[in-house]
């Protein structure tokens, strides 16, 4: 019994850490990051009221994070301020709300499973039916960016241009940031919702210091994503700590790893070259 | 491609290909306009000059005409089409080089890939063919960067980068081509060939050309309207 959920969560995590490394790297290319950031407050939040009101939290998180990600830009607009500044006001209100839904919700606040569920994640949520869902986000998230490849690779290297030559930005940067805020509402249930921004954020980082192309990016992104998913559920499983932090911990180590190696090989080249041009 | 070919058929009887008609474009937020009152005609088959100093408001211009800026007053047809209405439509037809066109030294493209954004941009589906990729190559000889394809595009020069973004132009075969200052980093030897060379055989191939520049010092060989504008405004224009 424990090991077919042990063995679940390995691959529910390894796919949604996956995702959020691959979706991570989409929204920076297309300086979506605050965005996506907000998102995921924006999922926390939604989860928590669903606590509060007996709603499904998938719908409830989805719905709040889809809103953010729809009204963001327009407020940006009317109010007249950047979009960083409207993503890190509606991240700070996302963050005070989900205290208040927290503490307002039935049963022992704060102790209960169900909030410990969404604060810091569980891998007791990973159901079969979850790792269905999980399974077909991400064949669409790979169809999606298969087939509409050219156009949104276009986007990711220059959205004016590919306006200018009748790209409808609009369109698939809302597409693309409707599904980053599904993998995020997903991935919240095993890493919880402080930390799903790591997920996003860290195997990027690490994959820009491994990658020179595009697809090479979005490839070893997905990779770290994915191993590091693994590596904490593991760890979390055999230490007995929260599990999105063992997460976290695990794509950190990665990054630290790889800045270290990339650092050492970045200097050797240096070093052979100078050897070069003295001979 | 079939899609293209009967939008195109569609345009053949247009006169032209650019008509502005009282035409003011603010940009957000501002009280003033940067252009005023833009009343132009460009003839198909032809090539434009539009000059001005810093500031007079040709990028702006070139922008309003493709409907990246939208404008507060006036109409704004290309081949025919209200640009209100059609303008992802229309776009296919056209290409524009941005007067800033540098990008980041790690960004992770590489130059032929950019330039077959160029068709990917215009396709529906799927991905690029062998004949797409010819094209590609094709494009990137012609402004003479074909050994620069497969290096990261951020890593090449100011002058080879706006080559490379001339060649995602051309790679369109547009029937309508803007270019916002096409020469500014490049050296004499490429000016000179673009303009003698390049420009003429793209009019004489049936494209429309619309060339912003500071002044007349490197006015192509062929040139039928001269533009003059200032501080937002039409003041000359001169048929050469
Ligand atoms: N993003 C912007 N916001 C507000 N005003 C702008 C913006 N861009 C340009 N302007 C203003 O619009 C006017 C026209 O600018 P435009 O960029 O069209 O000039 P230009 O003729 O292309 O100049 P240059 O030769 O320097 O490229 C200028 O007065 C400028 O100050
Ligand atoms: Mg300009």
């Amino acid at each position: 019994m424990i090991s077919t959920l042990l063995l679940n969560s390995i691959i529910a995590g390894f796919i949604a850490g996956s995702l959020c490394g691959c979706t991570g790297t989409i929204c920076g290319r297309m300086r979506l990051s605050t965005i996506a950031f907000t998102m995921a407050h924006a999922a926390l939040a939604g989860s928590a009221l669903s606590l509060l009101l007996g709603w499904n939290y998938l719908i409830t998180g989805m719905l709040f994070a889809v809103f953010t990600a729809i009204i963001l830009g327009p407020l940006s607009d009317i109010l007249r301020i950047s979009l960083d500044t409207a993503s890190m006001t509606l991240f700070s209100i996302y963050n005070a709300l989900t205290f208040i839904f927290l503490i307002m919700s039935p049963g022992p606040t704060l102790s209960s499973e169900k909030v410990g569920g969404i604060l810091w994640g569980s891998i007791l949520a990973i159901t079969p039916t979850y790792l269905i869902i999980l399974i077909t986000i991400s064949i669409i998230y790979v169809m999606v960016l298969q087939i509409f490849w050219g156009r949104i690779s276009s986007i990711l290297f220059d959205p004016r241009l590919a306006e200018a030559e009748g790209v409808n930005v609009k369109f698939y940067t809302y597409t693309l940031l409707i599904l980053a805020g599904m993998i995020v509402v997903f991935t919240l249930k095993i890493t919880g919702g402080f930390l799903v921004f790591s997920l996003l954020f860290i195997p990027s980082a690490t994959s820009i210091q491994i990658s020179r192309s595009l697809r090479g990016m979005i490839l070893t992104s997905s990779i770290i994503g994915g191993l590091s998913s693994t590596i904490g559920i593991l760890m979390s499983f055999i230490l007995n700590l929260p599990v999105g932090s063992c997460i976290v911990i695990g794509a950190a180590t990665i990054f630290a790893a790889t800045s270290i190696a990339s650092s050492i090989i970045r200097s050797r080249v240096i070093e052979g070259e100078g050897i070069e041009v003295g001979s | 491609m079939n899609r293209e070919g009967q939008f195109l058929k569609l345009e053949q009887r247009e006169a032209y290909a650019v008509e502005l008609i009282d035409v003011s474009t603010y940009y957000y937020g501002e009280k003033r306009p940067a252009i005023t009152d833009i009343n132009l005609k460009i003839p198909v088959n032809t090539l434009s000059l539009v000059v001005g100093p810093n500031g007079a408001g040709k990028t702006t211009l070139l922008e309003t005409i493709l409907g990246l800026l939208k404008p507060r007053r006036g109409r704004v047809k290309v081949f025919g089409h209200d640009m209100a209405k059609r303008a992802q439509l229309v776009r296919k037809m056209c290409s524009y080089l941005p007067q800033d066109f540098m990008k980041d030294s790690d960004e992770p493209f590489l130059v032929k890939d950019v330039v077959a954004m160029g068709i990917a941009s215009n396709r529906d589906l799927g991905r690029l063919g062998e004949e797409d990729w010819r094209r590609v190559y094709e494009a990137l000889e012609l402004v003479g960067m074909l050994e620069f394809a497969e290096r990261p595009v951020g890593k090449l020069s100011g002058g080879q980068q706006q080559r490379v973004m001339l060649a995602r132009a051309l790679v369109r075969r547009p029937r309508l081509l803007l270019l916002d200052e096409p020469f500014s980093s490049l050296d004499r030897e490429s000016r000179r060939s673009i303009s003698e060379n390049l420009l003429p055989d793209l009019v004489e191939s049936g494209c429309t050309v619309i060339m912003v520049s500071h002044d007349l010092t490197f006015k192509p060989t062929i040139c039928d309207l001269v533009v003059r504008m200032e501080s937002g405004r039409i003041v000359e224009v001169a048929e050469a």
